[in-house]
């Protein structure tokens, strides 16, 4: 299993989290973010966002509605660049280079940092090729080799054992919660360095919501997982740190621990102690 | 109560005028298929597929008219269903927003609703006058114009039905965007597009004025494809009008494989699009 960890075509720089409310500590970061501004239009949804998030750390951004955790999130691998009237400015440090410019890579970037989505997104193909899809973009493999890799990402997804059997079968044939894990199969199979989770499991049941949770502790060992959530106990059982949102602003970013015991805006402690949200 | 009676009311009329309108939509629809197959039936004997069109006062069939019909329609769809299911898509993924992708839009639905004999009349003038003669090529190039907007529009209809969320997904893989729309896009929508297809293809295979002006017509049997072509639909319309019994009774005929034709397109159009539906 281990043998997915793979080193970072560069090395990861101490970067100091300096923002107002947070604990000034060194922590080694692999996406920084900085005076970061995002408009749909003309309006204005990130409101200068700086913030660093740790090397193999799960971060979660947590908030009311229509705070702009998600947006942040879309920010990290430009997918808003789909939507001609999107824009962003300031910087976004991966690795300490800034993704923003206009002459980044877009897929070698999404390569990079692959993505999971709110509602399960398989694509209307077999659940092998699902997976075998998102490698072929970037490796040109055997059928045994390609074969051993779908099997690879499917048990680091805890789908294997539910899907062996079928693997012709239509991705749209599994269970909502299956065909969330498939989608991180599918993620995880092209071997990004970070992850990003929008939501993951706001659309699922309970049993699938654990098993996904399970699923990201294993795999904050290799990889860096941002995950934006609406539900507390969520971010509280799965992060390490916890960004607290509010209006477009980053209002509190720090260790979970101390987000959910001890936070220190009052915004934030009446955002999790459930006064408003 | 009193307002509860009165919704009562209201809903009976309602529903009374509702079905009353559509039982008189169906009770015409039915009796143009019941004269349809009580007069064109009886003219349905191998001889219709296996002899030419005959002079009046003798026995023949329609051979060479169904021949041109399946020939023409053919070039047309397979000419004009590459143009618009590219344009379609450039339509639907590629110009969202811009000024010339709106008049795009709005000339092809201008065209989509254009009635056909105004086709038949410009291919005449480009294609039937240069060229001094009718022929089978300018029946299918105006049968290919009726057809390309409709493969076009259903085209853009079939990929808007793709969510969002499916190209994002790709995206966030680094798929290059060719290959979301030939990998992924394509395949959610491919039996939408499938259908839009045979609807193309119903709707041409019944157009008559636009032939009247390009393919003609021809009394016998023909594959030169620049000469003037025998087809179903002006078949029908010259035997009808005949005084010649027989002629009439292969009119009913060749209407009747028309029309049975198309009813079958529709049915596995119908029976495609719905399985896009439980293939989710």
């Amino acid at each position: 299993m281990n043998d997915l960890a793979h080193s970072h075509a560069f090395p990861a720089g101490q970067v100091a989290v300096a923002h107002a409310g947070s604990q000034a500590k060194a922590l080694p970061a692999k996406i920084e973010t900085r005076n970061l501004r995002f408009y749909y239009g003309d309006t204005l949804a990130l409101k200068g966002i700086t913030l660093a998030l740790g090397d193999r750390k799960v971060t979660a951004f947590i908030g009311p509605s229509g705070c702009g955790k998600s947006t942040l999130l879309r920010v990290l691998n430009r997918i808003y660049d789909l939507y001609p009237n999107q824009r962003a400015d300031g910087e976004v440090l991966l690795d300490g280079r800034n993704i923003l410019n206009r002459s980044e890579d877009l897929n070698l970037l999404r390569a990079r940092v692959g993505m999971v989505f709110q509602k399960p997104t398989p694509f209307p193909m077999s659940i092998h090729e699902n997976i075998a899809f998102g490698i072929r973009l970037y490796e040109r493999l055997s059928k045994a080799e390609m074969d051993g890799r779908v099997e690879e990402a499917l048990r680091r997804a805890a789908l294997w054992s539910e899907v062996k059997d079928k693997l012709n079968a239509s991705g749209l044939s599994l269970s909502g919660g299956q065909q969330q894990r498939l989608c991180i199969a599918r993620t995880v199979a092209v071997k990004p360095e970070v992850i990003l989770l929008d939501e993951p499991a706001s659309a699922l049941d309970p049993i699938s919501t654990s098993k996904i949770e399970e699923l990201i502790d294993e795999l904050k060992r290799d990889y860096t997982i941002v995950i934006v959530t609406h539900n507390m106990q969520q971010a509280a059982r799965v992060s390490d740190q916890t960004a607290f949102m509010y209006l477009g602003e980053l209002i509190e970013f720090g260790d979970t621990e101390q987000i959910f015991t001890a936070p220190r805006d009052k915004r934030t402690q009446d955002y999790i102690t459930g006064r408003f949200g | 109560m009193a307002s509860y009676s009165r919704r009562r009311t209201t809903n009976i009329v309602a529903l009374g005028l509702a079905g009353f309108a559509t039982f008189i939509g169906l009770f015409f629809l039915a009796a143009i298929l019941a004269t349809l197959i009580v007069y064109g039936g009886s003219a349905i004997t191998p001889r219709i597929f296996i002899q030419n069109t005959p002079p009046p006062g003798s026995d023949g069939g329609l051979l060479n008219a169904i021949f041109g019909s399946v020939a023409m329609t053919l070039i047309a769809v397979v000419v004009a269903t590459p143009i618009g299911i590219l344009a379609g898509t450039y339509l639907a993924e590629y110009s969202r927003g811009s000024k010339l992708g709106e008049l795009a839009k709005f000339i092809n639905d201008i065209l989509l609703s254009a009635p056909s004999i105004i086709i038949g009349l410009f291919i005449y003038t480009v294609m039937v006058v240069p060229f001094g003669h009718f022929s089978a090529w300018a029946g299918a190039a105006s049968l290919g114009l009726i057809a390309l907007p409709v493969i076009n529009r259903t085209t853009q209809d079939m990929l808007g039905l793709v969510p969002n969320a499916l190209r994002e997904a790709a995206a966030a893989l680094g798929t290059p965007r060719w290959k979301t729309m030939t990998h992924v896009i394509y395949r959610a929508a491919g039996s939408g597009i499938l259908t839009g297809v045979l609807l193309a293809v119903a709707r041409v295979s019944g157009e008559t004025a636009p032939l009247l002006f390009t393919a003609l017509n021809n009394q016998f049997w023909s594959t030169d494809l620049s000469r003037p072509i025998a087809n179903l639909p002006v078949v029908i319309f010259q035997f009808a009008m005949s005084p010649y019994q027989d002629w009439q009774r292969l009119a009913w005929g060749g209407a009747l494989i028309i029309t049975a034709a198309i009813l079958i397109l529709n049915i596995v159009a119908r029976l495609l699009s719905s399985s896009i539906g439980t293939s989710k």
